[in-house]
């Protein structure tokens, strides 16, 4: 064999050395000694690095095994994803909800990572940091250190689920197999059906290119709801739309601490899209009222990559968090109203739900209900 | 003396270096006679090449060949008496002001639609250093040309809610498991 072919056969042999090798350095996984779980095994199967350009591509994939090794059925739970050398001032979070894990059994977690950073050395250390924030029990208490609001998170996404899986249970009991079937068909249409959005988020003012113009929000009020929305303005420019400003109404007793807005996009074409939620730390006492700010310029794009011009702006409360740590979320009859059903994607839990039925059918969605009864 | 690499004799004996290079290896060359003989070869061994391409294939009857062609034309020739008459073909649609209005037609068609599904103007620049943004494998964020990009692997619903206060959520359903996954990115 040529010189020049021995080089670049050792070439190739250090490369694909190196391309197996960065998985299990690049992360760290932290438990506190304390956790209610145990790591069992972490598999970094398909795991690579290479280069493009000037750049180094780092895909982490990764199955972690878990045992529940508390008391408590473990209900929810969330890992916090730090890179400080890639994206110093940016966290990410991976939620697992709708989980009924007891006592000694194990459950995987999946992470699917990418990472791009610029080639050069790398700073001493993991390259990601996979560490427990929070736990949700079945008794709706709370394990871990809650550093991104998991906490809350959770506790609206189990208080959803118990609401969707008692509804899903009155249908059966009311209308029997044959209108379980009819329910989860209509909902899997729905999920078909609702429109999707690409966003972009940044922090700050834009220097828009066109002009831009001030949207007053109309509001959807919902029976019962413990928020009144009592008015909303964002400044938008064409598919974009920045710092969105609401004025909220406490009706209740009870100090307000966070609250979600849901708020739905209607384009130059008439047609609508839910766009997420403004989540706003706010302390609102009862009876007052008080100002919810986002300082962010938010551009919408329609999933083919066209632009969206926004013409009008929905909101709606969808979330209220208490200082006594309790929550409200919107009935399921509140969320009937056309337009959310049109726009509105189902809750995690309705959407697992449908999907056993789906692939399994009927018998194993009703076998699923009464688990939890 | 330190002669010039072969390919740049090479290149200078075809006249194809840069100026500056030619300056420094034609002042090489004048001085030095094995160069210059190497140089000669290539500009002579160029030469031959030239010159072959110009030449036909001695084995090449160029009578034999000029008969041939002349046998083919009177053959098509005499083809076309037997199948009659040419006729005058209709006029051409492409004759005309027909193609002048078809081609004004299609412009205004394509710039209608470009008016009509055009990006529309973006409001780029934004005065930020942490973007948050949905991709077609998952959601992510960008930092000064870094990025962390949590991936939604092989789930065909996915559910984007986005936080105006500085964050972005994907929903997705595994397929294999049946089990709901929620990520999230945060510029808070």
């Amino acid at each position: 064999m040529s010189t020049p072919s021995k080089f670049a056969l050792l070439l190739l042999a250090v490369s694909a050395a190196w391309a197996q090798a960065p998985a299990r350095s690049s992360i760290k996984v932290n438990l506190p000694p304390d956790a209610p779980i145990s790591l069992l095994e972490a598999d970094w199967g398909e795991s690579s690095a290479s280069e493009r350009g000037s750049a180094l591509v780092l895909n982490l994939h990764t199955s972690l095994s878990l045992r529940n090794s508390g008391q408590r059925r473990i209900r929810g739970i969330t890992w916090m994803v730090l890179s400080q050398e890639v994206t110093p001032g940016g966290r990410a979070s991976v939620t697992k909800p709708s989980l009924d894990i007891g006592p000694n059994e194990t459950f995987p977690v999946r992470l699917d990572l990418r990472l791009l950073r610029p080639l050069g050395p790398a700073a001493a250390g993991p390259l990601v940091e996979v560490s427990l924030d929070g736990i949700l029990f079945e008794d709706l208490s709370f394990y871990g250190p809650n550093k991104l609001d998991s906490r809350r998170v959770m506790m609206a996404l189990e208080l959803e689920a118990r609401r969707d899986r008692r509804y899903f249970q009155q249908v059966l009991a009311a209308q029997g197999i044959e209108g379980l079937k009819r329910e989860c068909a209509a909902s899997l249409a729905r999920q078909a059906e609702t429109p999707r959005l690409d966003v972009q988020l940044a922090r700050g003012r834009s220097t828009a290119a066109e002009s831009e113009r001030r949207v007053q929000f109309a509001f959807l009020q919902f029976p019962g709801a413990p928020v009144e929305l009592v008015s909303g303005v964002a400044d938008v420019s064409g598919p974009e739309a920045r710092a969105p400003r609401l004025e909220v109404l406490n009706r209740t007793n009870r100090a307000v601490k966070h609250l979600e807005i849901g708020w739905i996009l209607r384009d130059a074409r008439g047609r609508e899209f839910s766009a997420g939620s403004i989540p706003a730390k706010a302390s609102v006492a009862p009876g007052r009222k008080s100002d919810v700010l986002g300082d962010t310029s938010l551009r919408f794009a329609e999933p083919k990559g066209a632009a969206l011009a926004i013409d009008a702006i929905t909101g709606f409360v969808s979330q209220v968090e208490f200082a006594d740590g309790s929550l409200w979320i919107p009935t399921r009859d509140a969320l009937a109203d056309p337009r959310l059903q049109r726009t509105l994607a189902p809750s995690a839990e309705e959407q697992r739900l449908t999907s056993i039925y789906r692939r399994k059918g009927p018998a194993a969605l009703v076998d699923e209900l009464k688990k939890f009864q | 003396m330190k002669h010039p690499a072969i390919a740049d004799l090479a290149l200078y004996g075809s006249g194809d270096l840069g100026w500056l290079r030619r300056l420094v290896i034609g002042r090489h060359v004048r001085r030095c006679g094995t160069c210059l003989a190497e140089v000669d070869a290539f500009a002579s061994a160029g030469r031959q090449m030239r010159d072959a391409a110009l030449e036909f294939p001695e084995e090449l009857h160029w009578s034999r060949l000029a008969a041939e062609m002349k046998a083919n034309i009177r053959l098509a020739l005499a083809a076309g008496e037997i199948a009659g008459p040419v006729e005058e073909p209709p006029a051409s649609w492409l004759s005309g002001w027909r193609p002048a209005a078809a081609l004004a037609s299609f412009t205004l068609v394509i710039a209608s639609a470009w008016l009509l599904l055009r990006p529309l103007p973006q409001a780029t620049a934004i005065a930020q250093d942490l973007v948050l943004k949905t991709t077609a494998s998952g959601i992510q964020l960008e930092e000064n040309g870094r990025s962390l990009a949590l991936l939604h692997r092989d789930a065909e619903t996915v559910t984007l809610a986005v936080g105006a206060q500085g964050s972005l959520r994907a929903r997705y359903l595994d397929e294999e498991t049946g089990e709901v996954t929620i990520h999230h990115v945060y510029a808070e």
